[in-house]
């Protein structure tokens, strides 16, 4: 183990070339990216220590991010340009260097830190004039009673609380079919280790399910080992943006361009906010 | 819209993926991509998405406008595997260190991918700029394993081609087969325009300027009205561009030659077709191997792969003689890299790729004359990079070696490979090693750490009896003993059992595989003899074998077969979940065909082969001659030691092989030194 000297923040974006990576696999990128650029990473104590690079929350495989954080503790004290210039020489393709801070070692791990996540996306299969009403019924009821699955298992629980914010938009207009409805929609969702967090998807399905209509089935996604290799790592399953329904009985909701656009940390943001600021 | 990919996957330039941006004028053939919200909803359905999203550190996005000629390197398999392959690196970084060529990646699609894209009419594209496969000047085919044929027909057919060579328009990409497969590219012929033998690093580069300076590129008929016309079959560019593809040493067109057959079903002869095919086609080599190293700014994946690190080739090639291993014959002469050039590569790899593990690859890595200075000063220099050699070789020195390559790293499982259980065997095989080798290692092995040791051994080798197999039971036993020894109760043996599977370029070429009941039988008293705690008996599935030598010795014919095969679904055949051997036996009896008559019959020796014209080298009277030693029990010495063969690889390559009293095994030029070049293939045609 070495000395943590320094905790620097990181802010970044994540984009197109970076999209379908799951979280573990963006760890091991973002190590070989610490080594390419020669930063003096402090590494964590125990058996097989690893690079200490705190993400604040996992990025859903396929989605894309504006404004993501991770704290990365170095064993060396750098200046701002030194560390930015060790960071951007190896940087993973499709990750973006936003903005670079000097934290103190000892501030509390920011995951904990974390109380809300915005989110955007375009829906298929409904235009805004549709969607708007649904929206407004969601942020009308006292509470939304929703199941969630993980595996088998099944739990009940309240989305209400946790969604802060909805509205609705024109759809991004790149790439879609003319005459095929469409629509966009924004949200901040409360994201809080003591409070739960919402995740996009189900507040689409509660959409879906005030407009009738049937919404594409989230899964756990498996990972498979090529046969006779025992090289291969074990990945364990990991939650993806990944609808398990086939074509023939696809969703009529469908969603596309999923966006992260910001992870908001306690006291930055007006949490009980009715929107986004203009 | 459409240069959306395009502009944000080049991005702004960074240090590393630093492939150079191109600078001739265009405007070059650049069709638009597959379109992004396309690529998006198939992307989001299937499995592992990042095996066909790109994005990866070190792939080359170019401009496809500025650049003349292109080519898809294809990979018949998953991208797990695929992108373990050093020689796809090598030859990406190749072709992509040029700015007037482009090599972009496609990888076989899993089956939820290619169900995806068939359902929603879109076509396989290429990783980095997701363009139609058919949209490509060349698809280069790595050819590997033979169970990926199949995968190879559904690339093809997903990506916009006419499966049949002879049946491809102008306006496609010429199809240009290389790896090991092609030593005996025969039943796969059909399908192919033109195949490398031997090693790649160079040809790519003469076949690219060949097919500039015959305007390829430019041919007409890749216009939107041009595509739409119902033609069917080669135009002249087509023809054109073979012929002068022909021309190139070590290029087989098989267009170009038709077989015939006898009433047995041997091959009665070979017709030169056109004067541009040769009588005799040689495998190449690449010249500079000792002294320059190619793939270095090699690709790093971005989801986790089968070989998940660096690799640095440190020699190619073997003279140890194994008449079983494929990849030992086809790859003379034996070439090693100078020691300081090995290094300074390293040094380079791990700078470009940020990789915390680095393999020094060859079919034995004991064998590289430099192999003790060479780890000894990566590790002095790079203290937390994990240095790996995989090897096979059974012999204290390689225990040593591995042990101080993980100083008190993970001690897992070692893996030894004796291939036969008895001495006379493996005089046979010509594995030159002792029981009491063995047992030495598995001393060694056991005392220093390691708590499971694999052995791997072949059933069904020429010659073999019953006693042979069972010494499989008894070695084991004595190094599970070993391990007792040190360990007590916590170490394990585990005899991993494959059948013998006959190579072309071997000595046991014409060596029949055992009839399925006679390996079930053998496997069956193995099951008997070794059980018990501590002991593992693990076997790979016969059926996979018979199609691996039937593919593998067989000729044109079997091109019926393999497309019959994969209408009947077969796909991923050497995947046990894929696996449909009632498939293929239905394939072949539809085509009046017997997959034993290819796998398990003895080959008369004066028989002529399908693949006689073709050579990686190696003389077939020495392959003869070997064999015929071998049925006498007759060991040869390592010609690196021991006189010199005559394998035939000097005079077919115009190479003389540097003994060990010269030293290492640098090439020496001769008189001529004829142009043959590598096809960096790793080892995946067969067990050294």
């Amino acid at each position: 183990m070495s000395e943590s000297k320094q905790r620097w923040r990181l802010v970044f974006a994540r984009d197109e070339e970076a999209r379908y990576l799951s979280h573990l696999d963006a760890s091991h990128l973002w190590e070989r990216a610490m080594r390419r650029g020669q930063v003096p990473v402090a590494m964590s104590e125990g058996f097989s220590p690893r690079p200490r690079l705190v993400f604040a929350a996992p990025l859903p495989l396929g989605m894309l991010a504006e404004h993501e954080l991770a704290d990365l503790f170095v064993s060396r004290r750098l200046t701002r340009r030194e560390m930015r210039g060790c960071l951007e020489a190896g940087m993973p393709r499709g990750f973006r260097l936003i903005d670079l801070r000097d934290e103190w070692v000892g501030a509390p791990a920011l995951a904990t830190e974390l109380v809300a996540a915005d989110y955007r996306l375009t829906l298929l299969g409904v235009d805004e004039d549709r969607l708007h009403p649904a929206a407004e019924a969601l942020l009308r009821a006292e509470s939304l009673p929703r199941e969630r699955r993980r595996e088998k298992k099944v739990t009940a629980y309240d989305l209400r609380p946790l969604l802060l914010a909805l509205q609705t938009r024109a759809a991004e207009a790149a790439g879609l079919d003319r005459g095929q409805p469409a629509a966009g929609i924004w949200m901040r969702l409360r994201h809080s280790q003591r409070q739960g967090s919402g995740r996009p998807e189900e507040v689409v399905a509660a959409l879906a399910d005030h407009l009738g209509l049937r919404v594409e089935a989230f899964e756990q996604q498996e990972t498979e080992k090529p046969k006779g290799e025992e090289d291969g790592e074990v990945r364990p399953s990991e939650r993806t943006f990944a609808p398990s329904i086939e074509p023939a009985t696809a969703a009529l909701l469908e969603m596309v361009r999923p966006v992260r656009e910001r992870l908001w940390l306690d006291g930055e943001a007006p949490v009980d906010a009715t929107g986004p600021e203009p | 819209m459409h240069d959306r990919v395009d502009t944000s996957q080049a991005g702004p330039e960074k240090a590393g993926s630093s492939v150079p941006r191109e600078t001739v004028p265009g405007p070059h053939h650049a069709p638009p991509p597959v379109s992004p919200l396309a690529v998006e909803r198939v992307l989001r359905h299937v499995r592992k998405p990042g095996r066909y999203a790109g994005g990866e550190w070190n792939s080359a996005v170019k401009d496809w406008a500025s650049i003349p000629l292109k080519w898809c390197l294809a990979y018949p398999d998953l991208y797990e595997i695929g992108m373990s392959n050093l020689g796809l690196r090598i030859l990406y970084e190749v072709l992509n260190d040029r700015p007037d060529r482009l090599a972009e990646r496609c990888y076989a699609p899993g089956v939820d991918f290619q169900a995806r894209l068939r359902s929603d009419g879109l076509p396989l594209w290429s990783i980095e700029t997701r363009r139609p496969l058919r949209e490509f000047d060349v698809l280069g085919v790595s050819l590997g394993y033979e169970l990926t044929y199949t995968n190879l027909l559904d690339m093809l057919q997903l990506g916009g081609l006419a499966l049949d060579a002879a049946a491809r328009t102008d306006a496609e990409p010429l199809v240009i087969a290389g790896g090991s497969c092609v030593l005996n590219p025969e039943p796969v012929a059909d399908f192919l325009d033109a195949v490398v033998l031997g090693e790649g690093e160079d040809v790519v580069l003469e076949i690219s300027d060949v097919l500039e300076g015959l305007g390829w590129h430019r041919r007409p008929d890749r216009t939107p009205a041009g595509r739409g016309r119902k033609s069917s079959g080669p135009g002249p560019r087509r023809t054109e561009a073979l012929r002068a593809l022909a021309r190139i040493p070590g290029v087989y067109v098989p267009s170009f030659y038709r077989p015939s057959y006898a009433p047995g079903g041997a091959l009665a002869g070979l017709e030169a077709l056109d004067p541009a095919a040769p009588s005799r086609v040689v495998a190449r080599i690449a010249a500079d191997f000792e002294t320059s190293v190619r793939g270095i700014r090699q690709l790093v994946p971005n989801l986790a792969i089968v070989f998940d690190r660096a690799q640095l080739e440190v020699m190619r090639g073997c003279t140890r003689g194994c008449r079983f291993c494929q990849a030992g014959m086809s790859y003379r002469p034996v070439r090693e890299r100078d020691p300081q050039v090995a290094v300074a590569a390293a040094g380079a790899i791990l700078d470009a790729t940020g990789y915390e593990e680095l393999g020094l690859t060859s079919l034995s890595a004991a064998d590289y004359t430099y192999i003790k200075e060479v780890a000894s000063s990566l590790r002095a220099r790079w203290p937390d990079v994990t240095i790996s050699l995989p090897s096979t070789r059974v012999d204290a020195f390689t225990v040593e070696l591995i042990d101080a390559a993980a100083p008190g790293g993970r001690r897992g499982g070692f893996t030894l490979a004796p291939e036969a259980g008895s001495q006379r065997l493996r005089d046979v095989i010509n594995k030159g090693v002792s029981d009491e080798e063995i047992e030495r290692c598995a001393d060694l092995v056991f005392g220093n750490g390691w708590n499971s040791l694999k052995l791997y051994f072949m059933i069904g080798l020429p010659g073999e009896t019953m006693d042979d197999v069972l010494a499989i039971a008894g070695i084991s036993r004595r190094a599970l003993q070993a391990g007792r020894h040190h360990l007590g109760a916590k170490a394990t043996v585990k005899a991993s059992i494959s059948t013998f599977v006959p190579k072309v370029a071997t000595p046991f070429v014409w060596a029949g595989q055992d009839s399925t009941d006679e390996i079930g039988a053998k496997v069956a008293a193995l099951r008997k003899a070794i059980h018990g705690r501590g002991l593992e008996l693990r076997w790979t599935d016969p059926r996979i074998s018979i199609l691996e030598a039937a593919l593998g010795r067989g000729d044109r014919r079997l091109a019926a077969v393999i497309r019959k095969a994969w209408q009947k679904g077969t796909r991923f055949d050497a995947w046990d979940e894929h696996f449909r051997f009632d498939a293929w036996q239905e394939a072949f009896a539809e085509e009046g065909l017997d997959p034993a008559w290819y796998a398990q019959r003895d080959i008369p020796p004066d028989e002529p082969l399908p693949w006689g014209h073709l050579s990686c080298g190696i003389s077939d009277g020495f392959l003869a001659s070997d064999y015929e030693r071998a049925m006498r029990e007759r060991t040869l010495a390592d010609c690196h030691w021991g006189a010199c063969p005559e394998c035939g690889v000097a005079e077919a390559t115009g190479f003389r092989c540097r003994t060990g009293e010269d030293g290492p095994r640098r090439l020496l030029p001769s008189k001529r030194a004829a142009g043959r070049t590598a096809a960096s293939e790793p080892s995946r045609g067969g067990t050294p």
